[in-house]
């Protein structure tokens, strides 16, 4: 028994393992250090949905994005945006907010990265955990797996360009896989007695026309008449 | 065609034609004050499903909007209405014993009970249509226009219906919710001519749609099978115009059994009024 107990201790104290945890947070801290001079940025947005159930025709907007996770879309038309994933948030995974996992490394593409697992340390939205791709020669991340305590999940890929001093988002794709119904509240006899169903498909987020750091200022995102992330 | 005139000035000259329209406009104007004081309720519970996964903006409370939320919820409604004015058709003459002066006229039987039924007819399609004119007339310049989203309560499903198609969709829809409300008025108006009075046939006619709904909504395997012999089955006709895409086959199926029913119930009146007995 002591020899197991050994072993174990030695294995989790390998040098090994220890700088894999310590390499886990600092790719979060890079991340957010590179995109530090981010203080802004808008960008015209195209969003098409494949989904079965969620029959839309394509949609534009404005979106704005202020450091640190201000959000806010405009558009003359009824807009959907996908609220998880969308769009690019580099403050979004401060490592202090994680419990921060190191899973694997991979080289897809020749392109080295890392596979994270991070988990909120506080619960936000029902979001259990995430896993991020992280591009270790460009510090990007290239996917994101978000899973729900209900059972959602949802897949996200991201393409990057060059838009003034900064690496932003040009094409997002959404992976969805979450329940039909809703989790809350009245249901249908219906409802009851079928087994819920699943809801799958893509979102594909399409980003032109960038402006970054013109100074937008916070009342602009408390003004009505849009939505706001949070 | 003079006789059809008669019947529509005899028909608009009773007090009781006109509590249908004062009804629908009262409920309309109520229904679409409420909605524009809880916008934000109504707009919250509606979206719920996609408030989790989406960040959603643009005028989704529209007047289009609540024209369907309102044709969905009064669209069992209605029918009550409707058998107002068409289960009283035939029977009204029998209770204020005018049906002898009536039948005893030269214009046959036949020209006589068609003209009440194409009556009947009018008045359907007039309530349907005045039902749609309140709800656009009072709803564009409360809630504006927009693009059109159709939600299916408590489920992820969304259809979402551009701007510039609505008016068009919206009419087909009204068109499509005249032609279920006929089978209505046929079932009153076949009624009305079996009955001697006017309360008979309007709490039969509203029994027979109140059964069949019932009988097509049961989850139960026995009365899944009943439902296509339902005519209530094809009465939201008018929905499958807010549908992506349009079903035209389903629509084309609906409006033809509809039809069918239409043709069936005037024959059966019809023929019950050639051989009507007035001497007794």
């Amino acid at each position: 028994m002591k020899k197991i107990l050994l072993c174990l201790a030695l294995f989790l104290l390998s040098p090994q393992w220890a700088e894999a945890q310590e390499d886990a947070s600092r790719y979060l801290d890079s991340i957010e250090k590179k995109y530090a001079q981010l203080k802004d940025y808008t960008a015209e947005v195209a969003v098409h949905f494949d989904i079965e159930t969620f029959k839309a025709p394509d949609m534009q907007a404005r979106l704005y994005y202020k450091a640190p996770g201000k959000m806010k879309v405009e558009s003359k038309r009824v807009f959907f945006f996908p609220r998880d994933g969308g769009y690019l948030n580099p403050s979004q995974f401060k490592k202090e907010a994680f419990e921060v996992r190191f899973l694997e490394r991979s080289a897809d593409d020749g392109r080295k990265a890392v596979k994270l697992k991070l988990t909120p340390k506080k619960t936000k939205r029902d979001i259990q955990d995430f896993v991020l791709t992280i591009d270790t020669d460009r510090l990007l991340i290239r996917e994101m797996e978000m899973t729900q305590f209900d059972g959602r999940e949802i897949k996200v890929a991201i393409e990057y360009g060059k838009f003034y001093d900064f690496e932003l988002p040009v094409h997002i794709q959404l992976k969805l896989d979450i329940p039909s119904f809703e989790s809350e509240g009245v249901k249908e006899f219906d409802q009851l007695i079928q087994k819920p169903k699943r809801v799958t498909g893509t979102i594909e987020i399409t980003y032109s026309n960038y402006k970054v750091n013109l100074g937008l200022s916070d009342e602009f995102f408390k003004e009505s008449g849009s939505s706001r992330g949070r | 065609m003079k006789l059809f005139w008669f019947e529509i000035f005899k028909a608009f000259s009773r007090w009781r034609t006109y509590i249908s329209f004062t009804v629908i406009a009262l409920i309309v104007i109520l229904t679409e004050v409420v909605m524009k004081l809880s916008a934000g309720e109504i707009v919250y519970r509606m979206l719920k499903p996609f408030q989790r996964d989406f960040l959603i903006s643009g005028n989704i409370l529209n007047a289009w909007f609540v024209t369907a939320f309102i044709m969905n919820s009064l669209h069992i409604h209605i029918p009550f209405l409707i058998t107002l004015v068409a289960g009283d058709m035939v029977s009204s003459e029998a209770t204020s014993g005018t049906i002898r002066f009536l039948l005893i006229r030269p214009p046959s039987r036949g020209r006589i009970i068609t003209a009440k039924y194409l009556t009947a007819l009018f008045y359907t399609g007039g309530l349907v249509l005045f039902f749609a004119g309140v709800c656009v007339i009072f709803g564009l310049p409360l809630f504006g226009s927009g693009d059109l989203i159709i939600h299916h309560y408590g489920k992820f499903d969304i259809a979402f219906i551009p701007e510039s198609e609505i008016p068009l969709r919206i009419l087909l829809a009204f068109i499509a919710a005249i032609w279920s409300m006929t089978v209505v008025a046929s079932i009153a108006f076949l009624f009305s001519t079996l009955a001697e009075n006017s309360i008979g046939p309007i709490i039969g006619t509203m029994a027979v749609v109140i059964v069949f709904l019932v009988l097509g909504n049961l989850p139960l395997d026995f009365f899944r099978t009943l439902k296509p012999y339902l005519f209530t089955t094809y009465m939201n006709l008018w929905q499958q115009f807010l549908s992506i895409p349009i079903p035209w086959p389903e629509i084309g199926r609906s409006a033809i059994i509809l039809g069918l029913h239409n043709v069936s119930l005037f024959l059966i009146a019809f023929f019950v009024f050639r051989r009507k007995d007035i001497k007794s």
